[in-house]
């Protein structure tokens, strides 16, 4: 009998003109953030690749390693057009030096505002807002919707239990919607490397995640619209009842875990920290400066060394202030930092009683878009800056931790033009996201909330239709 | 008849399950968004002070005026409480030197990366996509349901013409669903009062055309939403069609159109550019210190064949005419830095400024892009925030870079310090005077870009017509369609 159910409900759901509108509609949607994902991702490639060039052409313009300036950039990656996460928000260059601190900087959307208006539509957005409103009206009628129709009594003339009657129409409706929404994304995946990007079998793997936890996510509203339509008499009183939880799930709840959390926990801000780092830095100059103004070249220094010996006066120096200005920042860092955590945890947790916080936490992680982007650039950006200092140190006998500079230019009468950089010299930058292991381990917790959160509304949905009154 | 007709219809809504549902449901949203909102402003306007704080601590602190650091900040704007426009997305400070040309960084976003996971929901945000889906939710029913219920015959029994019906109707809905936002759109007002949010005549007047274009915005989804129930049958078919208009029109066309426009006309990155700028600024140093050096040779060659006595005396006559012929050459070098950095970043501008035409004309096809763009320059955060702020700012450190100049002229200084290499004396550093209190009363003052309310209403015009317009249409279109509907 499970099965007759099971099969006449989708046998319902696909002859449905709704299923019809809303299976065209989602497809639709679904093929575009794929395609929408794969040209964001080459148009940010083709600006990665030519700001990558523009970087090693005026590196190769110099030829002394000393005047070199470098940037690193963080290399677009196709996940992170497909879930954006914070890509978009986190500053994709840095400025590298030998020492001290590093600042990430050009974020997308600053680069760019006109793609801060209407954002771009990627799968997040997708599954995360219109899959679940399609979800709520997909089934907020399946239970009092055919009890209006008279249908349900006539199925209850034969044997079968309510618990099976209940099961067959959750597992029908599941079933037969998230296949009609594998099509889309089984063609969506197969566009990537068609319109020329190309994934890695992990970034597959990450993407196969993502997917089931989009498909869970849809479950969870599923049963939830399900358990609704269970509980009322009227589909229109499911329907704004489901939109009601629609819009508290996706809207308000993420949002006000964030505002609550912002309360509870004061991060000091961050210009003040900037400031004071400034402060401290120019304070520890003026106090070394009476050590320069008096500085002596020692006796009998020959003028051809006299030049060395001052830079390493004053590359000492420096070099002494830079360890003191090191201390500073890391204390002021943590503080910062620790503070930001802890508020960034309770916005979470806290967020994650809706759902789609949930689905969006655990697509983010899945992607390598979530908040740890940011650390895990920075955390490259570091480890890129001590094979820099050593490269640097190689070339030029200091780490250039100052700022400070100076280059002795004479004219050999030789006439000979110095050789310019080779750019290939340098150390490469290079940005792994987490490996798919962590990252999944990251997202583990949110996909096991998802499927409790089916269990959970699947069970309810049991409960109430087993006390549904049929007539 | 008219006033029968409207009565019922507002009786219909009033009681409605659906009426209860979505008065709660927007008077909660409409208020925590404007909370959010006030919260989100009042951290930045304590993030401005702040700055602002650092900066007049920093220039007071200054011994020199080459080392008087300056600090911009973008000012936040009350009216961003309702429509927070890209705000959050791009740069809030600048630092004003003479070695770096003014950029604005630090996004609110970038700083708080929690805030960008879990986007903002203001009012605008709240109007465009949910009050435009009840506004569906309405009227989705309106004469097919009717039909359907076979009230629609029953009401034609009477002496009542189509016209006049459909125009009670779309009054009875309008009004049903205009007057209870109106309530918590009108406490959020008060809300603004109660935390002291400093509004000027302008902003009020902002505000209030934002809350008409909002009602002109909702409108039309009603009448679309008429439109297609009079035009099908069923009204399961007219919601699940007006759904598809909804996500078509709220969510893809907007992004197409940006999407598209960033296909047609590529810019290029911040980073290319600045790599670009590096790439001109060293070719000028290292051209300025060959033409340093040649001067340098000559000045050597004008003293051949003098005695050691008469060379330093040339020397002494001749070392403050040297000293600022190399200042001028310096200056000059820094000058066409500035000038090719500028000319540069406005070359990417106006192509930047192609590329947003063409995506707002193209995202223009949906009327929600409209009343987005227009909210947005009503509201001042529009597209253009940034630039706006950094040509202000570009002018301001013109005038700062001037003043600076001109008081280390007047304090006989110079900015940095001076390293000089002589053969006899040895090496010796100069750092110039750098214990003077500095009298900064008369520095030049930054003024925040202000956008007239006429200019703000002059560029939003064309979106308010085009949003009126389309209204009109849809409603000219629902009546020529109910006029030819079989009520059967």
């Amino acid at each position: 009998m499970f099965k007759l159910i099971f099969l006449k409900e989708l046998r319902d759901i696909i002859q449905s003109s709704r299923f019809t509108i809303s299976f065209a509609v989602c497809s639709v949607l679904i093929i575009l953030a794929f395609v929408m994902g794969a040209q964001n991702y080459l148009a940010s490639k083709a600006q990665y690749d030519a700001a990558i060039q523009e970087n090693r052409n005026q590196i190769a313009a110099n030829t002394e390693w000393m005047m070199v300036e470098h940037s690193i950039m963080l290399p677009p990656q196709p996940l992170m057009t497909l879930v954006n996460g914070v890509s978009n928000d986190i500053g994709r260059n840095i400025s590298m030096s030998g020492r001290g601190e590093l600042r990430s900087e050009n974020t997308r959307f600053n680069d760019e505002p006109i793609f801060a208006v209407f954002r771009f539509m990627d799968l997040e957005f997708i599954f995360g807002i219109i899959l679940s409103l399609f979800a709520i009206i997909f089934a907020y009628d399946a239970i009092n919707g055919e009890k209006n129709r008279g249908t349900l009594k006539l199925c209850f003339a034969n044997p079968v239990s309510r618990a099976g009657y209940i099961g067959g129409k959750l597992a029908g409706s599941f079933v037969g919607l998230s296949v009609a929404l594998l099509i889309p994304i089984l063609i969506g995946c197969a566009l990537l490397p068609v319109l020329g990007v190309q994934l890695s079998a992990d970034e597959w793997l990450r993407l196969a995640l993502i997917l089931i936890a989009g498909i869970a996510y849809f479950g969870v509203f599923l049963a939830i619209a399900i358990t609704i339509s269970a509980s009322t008499v009227k589909p229109s009183n499911a329907f704004l009842i489901g939109l009601v939880v629609w819009i508290f799930a996706v809207l308000i709840i993420p949002r006000t875990s964030v505002l609550i959390s912002g309360r509870i926990v004061d991060v000091p801000n961050v210009d003040e920290i900037t400031a004071q780092k400034n402060r401290y830095r120019s304070q520890l100059f003026d106090e070394d400066r009476p050590k320069m103004s008096n500085f002596q070249l020692p006796e009998g220094t020959e003028m051809e060394d006299a030049m060395g010996v001052f830079q390493s006066f004053m590359s000492d120096l420096s070099e002494a202030r830079q360890e003191k200005v090191d201390i500073f920042n890391a204390r002021l860092n943590e503080d910062y930092t620790n503070k930001k955590r802890q508020q960034e945890r309770l916005a979470l947790s806290l967020s994650r009683i809706s759902p789609t916080s949930a689905f969006t936490l655990a697509a983010t992680e899945l992607a390598g878009t979530s908040l740890t982007l940011q650390n895990h650039f920075m955390d490259a950006a570091y480890t890129y800056q001590e094979s820099y200092a050593d490269f640097m140190n190689e070339k030029t006998g200091s780490n250039r931790s100052s700022g400070f500079r100076m280059v002795m230019i004479t004219t050999d009468d030789t006439g000979e033009e110095p050789d310019p950089l080779d750019p290939d010299e340098l150390p490469q930058f290079t940005f792994e996201s987490q490996d798919v292991a962590s990252a999944s381990q990251a997202g583990m917790v949110d996909l096991s909330l998802l499927i409790l959160f089916n269990l959970i509304f699947f069970g309810g949905a049991f409960r109430a239709f087993l006390n549904y009154d049929l007539r | 008849m008219f006033s029968l007709l409207l009565q019922k219809e507002l009786k219909n809504i009033i009681t409605s399950p659906k009426f209860t549902a979505t008065f709660l449901v927007c008077s909660v949203l409409i208020l925590i968004s404007v909370f959010v909102g006030i919260n989100e402003y009042e951290n930045a306007v304590a993030q401005y002070q702040a700055n602002q704080e650092i900066a007049r601590q920093d220039i007071a602190q200054a011994t020199s005026w080459g080392r008087v650091r300056n600090l911009l900040h973008r000012e936040p704007n009350p009216v961003q409480i309702f429509v927070s426009g890209v705000h959050f997305d791009v740069g809030r400070v600048s630092s004003i030197s003479d070695y770096n040309d003014v950029k604005l960084s630090r996004s609110p976003n970038s700083d708080e990366t929690l805030f960008a996971i879990f986007r903002v929901i203001d009012f605008a945000f709240i109007v465009q996509i949910v009050l435009s889906l009840f506004a569906i939710l309405f009227t989705y029913d309106a004469i097919n349901g009717e039909r359907e219920q076979g009230t629609l015959k029953l009401a034609f029994a009477n002496s009542v013409s189509r016209a006049q019906y459909l125009l009670a109707k779309f009054s009875g809905i309008w009004l049903g669903l205009i007057f209870p936002l109106l309530i918590p759109i009108l406490l959020s007002l008060l809300l603004l009062l109660a935390f002291n949010v400093p509004l000027t005549t302008g902003d009020w007047m902002s505000i209030v055309t934002l809350i008409g274009l909002s009602i002109l915005y909702i409108t039309f989804f009603m009448v679309i939403g008429i439109l297609v129930s009079a035009i099908t049958r069923s009204s399961s078919l007219s919601f699940l069609l007006l759904l598809v208009i909804w996500i078509g029109g709220v969510l893809i066309i907007p992004r197409l159109g940006v999407m598209a426009a960033g296909q047609l006309v590529p810019v290029e990155s911040v980073a290319q550019i600045e790599a670009k700028q590096e790439a001109f600024r060293k070719a000028r140093w290292d051209q300025y210190s060959a033409e340093l050096t040649n001067v340098w040779q000559e000045r050597e060659a004008q003293m051949n064949g003098m005695t050691e006595d008469e060379r330093r005396a040339f020397r002494d006559d001749n070392e403050w005419t040297w000293l600022e012929e190399d200042d001028a050459s310096r200056k000059l070098v820094q000058a066409d830095i500035i000038t090719n950095n500028r000319r540069l970043l406005e070359e990417a501008q106006n192509r930047k400024k192609v590329q947003e035409q063409l995506a707002f004309i193209i995202a223009r096809i949906s009327p929600v892009a409209s009343y987005q763009l227009a909210a947005m320059k009503i509201a001042g955060t529009d597209v253009e925030l940034k630039s706006r702020y950094e040509e202000s700012m570009r002018a301001y450190k013109d005038d700062f870079s001037e003043y600076i100049q001109q008081k280390e002229a007047e304090g006989g200084g110079h900015g940095g310090f001076n390293i000089t290499f002589d053969s006899e004396q040895g090496l010796n550093i100069d750092f110039g005077r750098n214990d003077q209190t500095l009298d900064t009363s008369d520095m030049p003052q930054y003024q925040t870009p202000e956008l007239s309310l006429s200019a703000t209403l002059g560029a939003s015009l064309f979106d308010f017509g085009f949003l009126g317009f389309v209204t009109v249409l849809a409603f000219g279109g629902s009546v020529f369609a109910f006029l030819r509907y079989d009520l059967r």
